[in-house]
């Protein structure tokens, strides 16, 4: 048999325990949450580290193009952030917050992992379990580098010109229909005018030198205006517009430097006794590429097309 | 020698040092789990290092500052070599910790930087990390040369070897 011998002895005891016992318990929750959300941070700056390199095999390389995707068993969403070029090269960002059920929907984004050496065109902000990936080389004229258009929208594109068409049917990629989808949901991309497009791609290579129309040209959307050259188009259409530009000023800075080298190589080609006759039109091709930005893609392309034609006759091609 | 005046005091001080020892425990418990995170964390990060050097391989033998042309994989130019060797340009711009290319057509037992005379190596970037672990692959090393008029790839075997990151100890 318990006896208590006074009021004030059980109170103090079991306000005590009481007090002390809920400081632990809240200690207890706080410490459980936190370490829940640095673990979130980890997984999902993990995941945009392994994003990174799952990447790098989608890359096209010595193709023309390749296609892939990437699924994650939850939603993500994908932060994708450029930095123009400040005496470097620029890059890209990846962050990624996963969805959870416990807490917030989406933690704040991960660590962020840079890449440098990539040129990835989506929106600022991508949301979807399944990301589809197309990858194609980016010439002027050399090959500069691949681009990457990460995208979990769907999108029509009517009125299609063949080449771009059987393209896109060889490498089947999913999100890109071509026929019978103008009523859906999603993103109609009108080559030339149309009724009820979400954005309308006009070419404007209409000289004797260009294959077709759209080798360069323009993407409407939004109410602005989005120039590209060659593969481009595909950054103008998945991209914002923002995100467009500074990609197309990381590869113009690169487009210059990777000039820059061959303009060196030429000299020492030379002193092998392999002449070229290029070294002049790369010194003007270069001082064009400095600081060149969107709005110069159509000058750059035509120029970069008459040396490539002047590099084929050459008795040492310089690439 | 302490004297409880009361068995209620004694009962706090008991309850005192229980609920001491169990935020001890938990504390305890906290930090074990948070140390195994980290090995966690450290381990991931360290095969990703080695996974991302590993695809990193053929593109960097496919970068166009490097490769010989836009259709010949695991093939790097002679000349690029010489004009990146040493180039501060790129440093931020390899996704790994070092670049060489060893010249391997002759045996050779000491190294010789180029562009030395009879140099067997370029080394293209190197970020100065001690603690890396090196992946290499063989490739071609070609330059344009002429002979008689004629325009050839004077071509001979070269081993790439990219340096992966590692956790400093």
């Amino acid at each position: 048999m318990k006896v208590i011998y006074s009021r004030g002895q059980f109170n103090f005891t079991w306000l005590f325990a009481i007090i002390v016992g809920s400081m632990i318990f809240f200690l207890a929750i706080f410490a459980a949450l936190q370490f829940g959300n640095s673990q979130r941070t980890a997984v999902d700056s993990s995941v945009a580290k392994e994003l990174n390199i799952l990447t790098n095999p989608l890359q096209v390389g010595f193709g023309e193009a390749s296609y892939g995707s990437i699924i994650f068993n939850k939603e993500t969403k994908i932060f994708n952030t450029c930095f123009e070029p400040a005496q470097d090269f620029g890059r890209n960002e990846l962050s990624v917050a996963t969805r959870s059920n416990i807490g917030e929907e989406f933690n704040t984004p991960g660590i962020s992992t840079k890449t440098p050496n990539k040129y990835i065109f989506s929106e600022e902000r991508v949301i979807g379990e399944t990301y589809y990936i197309l990858s194609k080389p980016f010439f002027l004229p050399y090959k500069i580098s691949d681009l990457l258009f990460m995208s979990s929208k769907n999108y029509c594109f009517r009125d299609t010109p063949d080449e771009i068409k059987d393209e896109l049917e060889r490498l089947n990629v999913p999100n890109i229909f071509l026929e019978g989808c103008s009523t859906d949901d999603s993103v109609q991309v009108c080559f030339g005018e149309g009724a009820n497009c979400d954005m309308k791609v006009f070419g404007t290579c209409s000289d004797s030198t260009c294959d077709d129309l759209f080798e360069t040209g323009k993407v409407l959307k939004d109410g602005e205006s989005l120039d590209y050259s060659g593969n481009l188009l595909y950054g103008a259409i998945f991209s914002d517009k923002d995100l467009y530009e500074c990609e197309v000023k990381r590869l113009l800075y690169r487009s210059q430097k990777v000039t820059e080298i061959f303009i060196k190589k030429i000299d020492l080609m030379g002193s092998r006794g392999c002449n070229s006759n290029l070294k002049s039109y790369l010194l003007i091709f270069a001082n064009n590429l400095e600081g060149a930005s969107m709005e110069d893609l159509a000058a750059l392309y035509s120029f970069g097309r008459d040396i490539d034609t002047i590099n084929d006759k050459e008795h040492c091609s310089v690439w | 020698m302490v004297i409880f005046k009361n068995r209620g005091q004694m009962k706090i001080q008991q309850m005192a040092f229980m609920l001491v020892g169990v935020f001890f425990f938990f504390m305890l418990v906290g930090l074990f789990l948070i140390r195994v995170q980290l090995g966690t964390i450290t381990e991931t990060v360290e095969r990703l290092e080695q996974e991302s050097a590993i695809e990193s391989l053929e593109v960097i033998a496919s970068m166009p500052e490097l490769n010989c042309d836009s259709v010949t994989s695991l093939c790097l130019d002679r000349d690029k070599l010489g004009i990146l060797s040493g180039d501060t340009i790129y440093s931020d711009f390899w996704p790994v910790a070092s670049i060489k290319v060893y010249l391997v057509s002759s045996e050779f037992e000491t190294e010789i930087l180029c562009p030395e005379v009879n140099c067997n190596y370029y080394e293209i970037f190197d970020n100065g990390q001690t603690n890396k672990k090196e992946v290499s692959t063989f490739v071609s090393v070609c330059e344009t040369a002429t002979e008689s008029g004629y325009v050839y790839d004077n071509c001979e075997v070269g081993k790439l070897v990219v340096g992966v990151n590692m956790q400093e100890e």
